[in-house]
C-alpha cells in the first residue's frame, strides 16, 4: 500500500463556533500504480486532501501512512524531503518562480537533492524534452503561453522521477486542447509506473483516470474503479 | 542547496530589482564612505604627528632642575645622567636655550627676529605657512651627543668633538635651515659667523630632517656648552637631554632621574622636571584613538539607520515572494534553505554596498586628506577589511528576523498568497 488515509480529519477553528471540517473521517487507500481521480465541487475539501497527501498539511486528527510511514511523526524537513523526492505536484496555476527561466525551474527540486550542476542540467534537459519543450530553456515563464507555462510545470514534476505525481486542476487554465495534451501526458506517466492522483471537478477529465473518488463535504461519498476514457 | 546556488540565486534578484538594490544599498554606501573616510583621515593626522614625534627623537628624557639658592647643579646631574650606564642610556647633553645675535654678510638674526615680530603682530597667530620671510634660529648649548639625543646626522663637516668642549672652542654646527638661511646654497663649513660679536667657525650642518613646516626643528645653531661661558655667561645650564636606549628603559630612566633628583632639590629649595616626548606621542595616539571612535561612532549611526533599512526591505521581499517561497518549499526545500537564500541575498546586498563605499571612502580620504591635512590618505589595508566585514555582518545581522521569517511561513498558507 502506497498511500493509506485512516479517519483523517482536517478541522479549522476546532471547537469554535465557527469550525469547519474540511476533511471529515477520511479513510483512504491508494495503491503503486493507480491513476486516481478525486471529483468534488469547490469547497468539498479536495484541494484540503491534495494538501494532506502531498505532505504539504498535516491531518488535525487521524493518521496517514505513506509508504508505511506515519507522517504525523516526520519533523518538518523529514517532509521537506519526501516532497522533493516522493512527489511531483502539478498545480493549476503552474506555480513557476517567475525570476528565473524555463530550465532553472525545472532544476529546483534537483538543487534542493543537492545534485551537481552537470546531471542536474542532464536530468532537467531530459524532463523537457518529454513535455516537448526543448530549446526553450532560456525563456521567462512570463514569456510562454498558458501551456508551456503547465508544461515546465510538468517537466518540473517529472525531472526528480518521483514515483507520485499529484496534479490539482492542472487543466483549470488551459483551452480544451491543451487541456487534452496534459492529460494525455498523466495518463503516460501512469503507464510508465507512476501513481497519478488527479484532483478536479469536472467529471469529464475524471473520466480519464481508472478509479473514481468523489468527495463532499469533506467525506468520501464514492470510490469506484472505471472504465478509463483513452486520450 | 549549497552556498554558491544560493549566492547565484541572490545576484540574480538583485539584479532583477535593480533600482530597489540600489535605494537599499544606499544606506550601507554612506555608512560604510563616511566610517572609512573620517577613520583614515584621523589615522593619516595621527600618523604625521608620529613621523614628527619620530623625527625629534624618540626615548628622549627632557630634564631641568636649578636651585633657588644658585647652587650649582649642572655637574652633579651631567654627572648623574652620564653614570646612568649604555644599557639604559644612548646619549646625554646639556640642552640649553640662549639668544644671541648671529651676524654673517648681510644676514642678521636681530633683522629676523624683527620679521617675526611682525608676522606676529600682522596676523596675530604666527601662521607663517605663506610667509618667505627668514625666521631667526633657535640657540643652543650641546654636547658631543647632541646629535644623538635629538636624532641628527651630520651631513657635511663634523660633529661638536670632547675636545671642543674641553678647550672652550669657538665652533658651531648649524642645522639644514640654518644652514640655508645664512649661507644659501653655499658650503657653511669653515666660515665665521659672528655671535654676540665674536667670530665662530661653522664646523658642521646637520641633515635636514623636517623639510615642511617653516617653524622648522631644523632651524637651529648648536654651540658646545662651555662656550656660553664666554657667548652667553648669564645663562644658567638648566636643561638636559638624555636618550634612552628603549621605550622601557625611558621609564626607568625617568623614575630614577625623578629619585635622584627628589633627594637633591625640595619643594622649598628649588624645582625640577623629569617628562619624555614619549608621553606626549602616547597621548597624542590616544587621543587619535577617541576621535576615531567617536566620529566613526557617528558614522556608525548611519550603518546601523542604512542596516534597519535593509532589513525593512528584506521584510517587504519576503512577503512580496510569499508565493515563491511556498513553490519552493512544496517542491522539497527545507527551513534551512530558505533561510540560507535570504541570508546570503541580505549579505550580498550589504557587501556590495559596502564595495562600494569602500571606493567612495577612498575617494574621500584623498580628498579630506589633501584639504585638511595636505597629504595623501590612503586607507590602511585593516579599514578596508574592517569596512567589508563590517557591511557583511551587518546583512547577516538584519537578515536574519526576515529570513526566519521566510523560513517559517507554511507551505500551504505560502502557495495561497496572492
Amino acid at each position: 500500500m502506497l498511500i493509506e488515509l485512516k479517519d483523517v480529519y482536517k478541522i479549522y477553528s476546532e471547537g469554535l463556533e465557527s469550525e469547519v471540517r474540511a476533511l471529515d473521517g477520511v479513510s483512504l487507500t491508494i495503491d503503486r500504480g493507480e491513476f486516481v481521480a478525486v471529483v468534488g465541487q469547490s469547497g468539498s475539501g479536495k484541494s484540503t486532501m491534495m494538501n494532506v497527501l502531498g505532505c504539504l498539511d498535516i491531518p488535525t486528527h487521524g493518521t496517514y501512512l505513506l509508504d508505511g510511514v506515519d507522517v504525523k511523526e516526520l519533523t518538518d524537513r523529514e517532509l521537506s524531503h519526501i516532497r522533493n523526492k516522493q512527489i511531483g505536484f502539478i498545480f493549476q496555476q503552474y506555480n513557476l518562480v517567475q525570476s528565473l527561466n524555463v530550465l532553472e525551474n525545472v532544476e529546483l527540486p534537483l538543487i534542493y537533492q543537492g545534485i551537481g550542476a552537470d546531471e542536474r542540467r542532464e536530468l532537467a534537459l531530459d524532463a523537457l524534452d518529454r513535455v516537448g519543450l526543448l530549446g526553450r530553456e532560456k525563456h521567462k515563464p512570463s514569456e510562454m503561453s498558458g501551456g508551456q507555462q503547465q508544461r515546465v510545470a510538468i517537466a518540473r514534476a517529472i525531472s526528480t522521477r518521483p514515483p507520485i505525481i499529484m496534479a490539482d486542476e492542472p487543466t483549470g487554465a488551459l483551452d480544451s486542447h491543451t487541456g487534452h495534451d496534459v492529460l494525455h501526458f498523466l495518463q503516460d506517466l501512469n503507464k510508465g509506473g507512476s501513481t497519478v492522483i488527479l484532483i478536479t471537478h469536472d467529471n469529464g477529465i475524471a473520466a480519464t483516470a481508472r478509479r473514481c473518488v468523489r468527495i463532499a463535504d469533506g467525506k468520501i461519498v464514492d470510490d469506484q474503479a472505471q472504465e478509463v476514457d483513452w486520450l | 542547496m549549497n552556498i554558491r546556488q544560493a549566492i547565484k540565486m541572490a545576484f540574480k534578484s538583485i539584479r532583477g530589482n535593480k533600482g530597489r538594490s540600489v535605494l537599499t544599498m544606499l544606506g550601507i554606501i554612506i555608512g560604510i564612505a563616511s566610517v572609512m573616510t573620517i577613520v583614515s583621515v584621523i589615522t593619516g593626522s595621527n600618523q604625521k604627528t608620529m613621523e614628527q614625534f619620530e623625527a625629534m627623537g624618540t626615548n628622549k628624557v627632557n630634564v631641568s632642575a636649578s636651585r633657588y639658592d644658585g647652587r650649582n647643579v649642572f655637574d652633579d646631574l651631567y654627572n648623574y645622567c652620564n653614570s646612568l650606564g649604555g644599557d639604559l642610556v644612548l646619549g646625554v647633553t646639556p640642552s640649553s636655550q640662549f639668544s644671541a645675535t648671529v651676524v654673517y654678510g648681510t644676514k642678521n638674526s636681530a633683522v629676523m627676529d624683527k620679521n617675526q615680530q611682525n608676522m606676529w603682530n600682522s596676523n596675530g597667530n604666527g601662521d607663517t605657512a605663506n610667509s618667505t620671510a627668514d625666521l631667526p634660529p633657535t640657540m643652543y648649548f650641546g654636547s658631543d651627543q647632541y646629535a644623538i639625543c635629538n636624532n641628527f646626522k651630520i651631513g657635511k663637516g663634523r660633529d661638536i668633538s670632547q675636545m671642543d668642549i674641553q678647550r672652550y672652542a669657538q665652533v658651531c654646527v648649524l642645522g639644514a635651515r640654518a644652514a640655508k638661511i645664512f649661507f644659501n646654497y653655499a658650503n657653511p663649513v669653515g666660515q665665521t659667523m659672528q655671535v654676540n660679536g665674536l667670530p665662530i667657525t661653522v664646523i658642521g650642518v646637520y641633515e635636514e630632517k623636517d623639510p615642511d613646516s617653516q617653524w622648522s626643528m631644523d632651524n637651529i645653531i648648536v654651540f658646545p656648552y662651555t662656550s656660553s661661558r664666554y657667548l652667553a655667561p648669564d645663562t644658567q645650564m638648566t636643561d638636559f637631554i638624555v636618550k634612552a636606549s628603549s621605550s622601557s628603559a625611558t621609564t626607568e630612566v625617568i623614575s630614577r632621574l625623578t629619585g635622584y633628583l627628589g633627594g637633591i632639590i625640595t619643594d622649598q629649595n628649588g624645582y625640577f622636571s623629569v617628562y619624555s616626548d614619549n608621553e606626549w606621542q602616547q597621548s597624542s595616539n590616544e587621543y587619535a584613538t577617541q576621535m576615531s571612535l567617536i566620529l566613526g561612532g557617528i558614522a556608525a549611526i548611519s550603518l546601523l539607520v542604512g542596516g534597519i533599512g535593509i532589513m525593512n526591505i528584506m521584510l517587504v521581499t519576503v512577503t512580496e515572494r510569499t508565493r515563491e517561497i511556498g513553490i519552493r518549499r512544496a517542491i522539497g526545500a527545507e527551513r534551512r534553505s530558505i533561510v540560507i537564500q535570504f541570508l546570503i541575498e541580505a549579505a550580498m546586498l550589504c557587501g556590495i554596498g559596502g564595495m562600494i563605499g569602500i571606493i567612495i571612502g577612498y575617494v574621500g580620504s584623498l580628498i579630506a586628506g589633501k584639504l585638511l591635512l595636505q597629504m595623501i590618505v590612503w586607507p590602511a589595508p585593516w579599514i578596508t577589511a574592517c569596512a567589508f566585514a563590517l557591511s557583511v555582518l551587518l546583512g547577516i545581522l538584519f537578515g536574519i528576523y526576515p529570513a526566519a521569517k521566510a523560513s517559517r511561513l507554511q507551505p500551504v498558507e505560502a502557495l495561497r498568497a496572492e
